[in-house]
């Protein structure tokens, strides 16, 4: 029989402290178990008891019906397993518990004051036949990669190239332009020492000419993203084949609007960038499959005017109003240009007040961080018309990175680093010209967060962290995507990408990183009721 | 027999989620595993003294470790640049730790794993590299030693891991459950191959075999396992078809290899009392005594499994004080102070004042 000792629970509690593997420093929460926080858990020490105690009961409930229990593991959709409080509670309403047998109950021993328990373990597990299957695995095909024999001295050359690339930085910030130029010189000759091809050599040939870019056009701000907007969509197609980045993002903020949606009859979503639609096919065929029959869709994409005189976002409405034809889903579409987001008024929109409607940004609204926080900013503006909207969801995706550090230096790091892990995941894309043209897309946004400085640096990530505090600012409360979402994004990536990309969830948002360093995070959000409103429209 | 409130809590709660994972026909569930693991990311800024940084030693299998390095005085917070900068004492032990899991569950960077390799940074002042092995049932034996015997040739192969002293790099594996069983493998692995393992650190080390023993049939189910448990996962790991004599499982059953005479490292083996497989693990100990090897037992009687996850026990202060003491035995034992002690013992004289005197 394992009895818990509760006293020296409350000692471990107290005493602990968070543990060092908590990178962030959050304040410190009152009343959380602090060893428990070292495991990931968060559990308050006043409610330990309880989870205890619950805890106890599935115990007792699975092993009444193990045959049950793996049934609702492929079934049920689980969310957020940090909070233990609440996992608990939500596995104890799936599974229907039997009556509580006394077995269960507490007994406090008053001698001793201590809990005991009078466990009910079950002695013996009901025998299930076991079935002997010769269960082939497949097996994840490595992709073939070609193996690059890296010498000491290009390993060597290569660790150089950092160093002289962040002093270089250093310089930059410090204003010391004629050491920063003679950096410039000596890195290019360095890269004729270092395979170009890939790995660091490649992305620091990019943050190279970047560095010089900035250099030599001064503080003014570049034209490095003057790309057109017909480019700039050829370089996201390619960037969304070559990579699972995009499709990630496109898949998981489909998924939560699709259950958003459920049971409602008219629905608007509103992408705050079009581009070629890519994202939509797909959600309007998974509303055709709807149980009980699709709803009326309507779809507003924003997207800068075309130059020529085309309407190019008529035209992906009309393809996408095509395929909804063709799986029988009554669609309607709006298009707003718009050069910049700002811009957008919620009046274009023409939300009908009896719509659910779908709020969805894949990597907009760090564009709307201008540099001045002024109190009518961009962010907040936009942010608090969509709040007035009244969303059923709002879906944001956003590069998991923070460059919109004011420091030089600090960007530059976080920027190498990013980047550099991207370009290393990119490595396992073999077709071209996707691969090709996807480096370019990368390369341009390099040279945005590098050499560009005020209103022409739109690239100003932020990590999910920071988005957080600032949606829960501007009135919003994040909604959980969960375990179904994980596991769907889960086999996306087995389907289309090579080993090395991995998904993870915390407190109720996807990542998606290539070896363990998350680069994009998709999370999604509702407003809070208006009664709590302290921050009128504006 | 009592246990803290949060240990039991934080146990049972993985023996809930283990079984919603294992499923009856052998197969696991993967991507809910994935979900419901708590995953910590490196950290490159030191915290409490410890940094880490992830690594991919094997491209291939996508073989990734994550190093964690003590924070030094001179260099409080340490660029990007600077991750590999070679180690500056006179000698550092390098630890190369297998997390455990069963073989099927956790990975390196598993919020509670995280947290323990942190620790043994502070406590034996080294450099720890956590492996993230493959797991069964996807990858059966021997994946797991593969990757742990690439690890290891990866970390003896660093420059930047060589100590001062010697210019060599000081390797000690380590391992609980899964972990232990790969350390010891590994281990074995090493022996023709002109590695110098210094010790191994097996944390309740998951052996087993066919027979079924004393210790797990009385304690089959009792404290959150089940000997039904243990079976799904050999089943998972070990080759279709083989049984639990396979000497993956079994190193000193009938199918096992003799250690006599071979040079094996020495080894601390940390069994808990309440742990149902503690027979086949003390089993290992004897084979290793009868085998002429160099073994310490530290049989912790009250214990349960996972006792070392969390810091509120007496169990894990005693554990962790063997294992600095282990690790640090080494430290200062070139063959010249190696005598010195030799005599000093003899001569009840302080060896290291002898070995100043020696030195002139």
């Amino acid at each position: 029989m394992l009895r818990y000792d509760s006293t020296s629970s409350s000692a471990g509690s107290s005493s602990g402290s968070l543990s060092s593997s908590s990178s962030s420093s959050k304040p410190p929460q009152q009343d959380i178990d602090g060893l428990l926080a070292g495991a990931g858990y968060k559990v308050r020490s006043s409610e330990l008891r309880q989870v205890a105690q619950r805890l106890e009961r599935l115990e007792t409930a699975m092993g009444n019906s193990p045959a049950d229990f793996s049934q609702l593991a492929s079934d049920a959709i689980l969310y957020n397993p940090s909070d233990l409080a609440c996992w608990v509670d939500s596995l104890l309403t799936e599974f229907a518990e039997p009556p509580p047998t006394c077995s269960s109950d507490f007994i406090v021993d008053p001698v001793n004051n201590q809990t005991v328990v009078n466990s009910a373990w079950t002695a013996a597990e009901p025998h299930t036949p076991q079935v002997h299957q010769n269960i082939t695995y497949d097996e994840q095909q490595s992709l073939d990669n070609q193996l690059t024999v890296v010498t000491a001295m290009e390993e060597d050359s290569g660790i150089r190239l950092v160093h002289m690339l962040m002093t270089c930085a250093e310089c930059v910030q410090s204003g010391d332009l004629s050491l920063a130029t003679s950096l410039i010189d000596d890195m290019q000759g360095l890269l004729t020492h270092v395979n170009t091809v890939c790995g660091i050599g490649k992305v620091a040939g990019h943050f190279i000419d970047a560095l010089s870019r900035r250099i030599f056009q001064g503080m003014g701000g570049g034209s490095v993203n003057g790309g057109s907007a017909f480019e700039n969509e050829i370089l996201y197609h390619h960037f969304y084949e070559a990579c699972p980045y995009l499709k990630f993002a496109h898949f998981t903020a489909n998924q939560a609007i699709l259950e958003a949606f459920d049971g409602h009859d008219c629905v608007h979503v509103v992408d705050f960038n079009l581009m070629h639609g890519l994202q939509w096919p797909a959600l309007i065929q998974a509303l055709a499959l709807r149980p009980g029959g699709p709803p009326l869709l309507r779809l507003t994409g924003i997207g800068p005017p075309s130059p020529d005189g085309r309407d190019s976002l008529r035209e992906i409405g009309l393809r996408l109003a095509e395929l909804a034809r063709s799986v029988n889903v009554r669609f309607a579409f709006r298009g707003v240009a718009a050069s910049r987001l700002e811009d957008v008024k919620p009046w274009m929109l023409q939300v009908n007040p009896k719509e659910a409607v779908a709020v969805n940004s894949i990597m907009q609204l760090h564009r709307l961080l201008g540099c001045e926080q002024t109190r009518n900013s961009p962010i907040d503006t936009v942010l608090s018309w969509i709040r007035g909207l009244n969303p059923k969801i709002m879906t944001v995706v956003e590069q998991e990175a923070n460059h919109n550090q004011p420091g030089f230096l600090d960007r530059f790091t976080e920027a190498l680093y990013y980047y550099s892990t991207m370009f290393d995941s990119l490595e396992a894309c073999r077709i071209q010209p996707e691969k090709a043209l996807a480096e370019i897309y990368i390369q341009r946004e390099i040279g945005n967060v590098v050499s560009c400085e005020g209103s022409a640096r739109v690239e100003r990530h932020e990590p999910l962290a920071k988005w957080r505090r600032r949606l829960s600012g501007a009135g919003f409360r994040a909604l959980r995507l969960g375990s179904n979402a994980f596991k769907q994004a889960s086999m996306l990536l087995t389907l289309f990408s090579a080993e090395g990309y991995s998904v993870e969830e915390n407190e109720g948002c996807l990542s998606l990183g290539w070896h363990s360093s998350p680069l994009i995070a998709a999370s999604a959000w509702q407003a809070v009721p208006a009664w709590d409103n302290h921050m009128s429209s504006s | 027999m009592a246990v803290s409130l949060s240990t039991w809590v934080l146990i049972s709660n993985f023996k809930l989620a283990y079984n919603l994972l294992r499923r009856p026909d052998g197969t696991f569930n993967r991507h809910l595993a994935e979900f419901l693991d708590r995953k910590v990311p490196a950290n490159a800024n030191p915290v409490d003294g410890v940094f880490s940084f992830d690594v991919l030693i094997d491209r291939g299998t996508s073989l990734l470790s994550r190093i964690y390095r003590p924070a030094t005085a001179e260099e409080p917070q340490p660029n990007i640049a600077e991750l590999e900068k070679p180690v500056t004492a006179e000698v550092v032990p390098v630890i190369i730790f297998f997390h455990g899991g069963s073989f099927a569950h956790s990975s390196a960077n598993s919020a509670i794993y995280d947290t323990l390799c942190r620790r043994l940074v502070s406590l034996c002042k080294a450099v720890v590299v956590s492996v993230n092995y493959r797991r069964a049932p996807e990858n059966r034996y021997p994946c797991a030693y593969d990757d742990g015997w690439t690890a290891l040739k990866w970390v003896n192969s660093r420059p930047w891991l060589q100590s001062q002293k010697d210019s060599k790099v000081h390797i000690y594996l380590a391992g609980d459950s899964s972990g232990g069983n790969i350390a010891h493998h590994v281990a074995l692995r090493a022996i023709e191959s002109g590695i110098d393992v210094l010790g191994n650190i097996l944390l309740n080390p998951m052996f087993g075999g066919q027979e079924r023993t004393e210790s797990e049939k009385r304690l089959d189910g009792k404290y959150c396992v089940t000997l039904r448990d243990w079976d799904w996962y050999w089943r998972a790991y070990l080759p279709e078809g083989e049984d639990r004599d396979h000497p993956a499982c079994n190193p000193f059953g009938p199918n096992g290899r003799s250690l006599e005479g071979i040079k094996f490292p020495k080894s601390l083996v940390v069994v808990a009392g309440l742990d149902l497989i503690q027979d086949w693990q003390l089993a290992y100990v004897e084979g290793l005594k009868k085998a002429g090897q160099e073994v310490k037992l530290l049989y912790m009687e009250q214990a349960t499994i996972g006792f070392f996850l969390l810091p509120n026990s007496n169990h894990f202060h005693t554990v962790t004080d063997e294992i600095s003491k282990f690790v640090s035995s080494d430290c200062i034992k070139t063959i010249g102070e190696r005598i010195m002690q030799c005599i000093g013992a003899l001569l009840c004289v302080d060896y290291v004042c002898l070995f100043k005197c020696f030195l002139g």
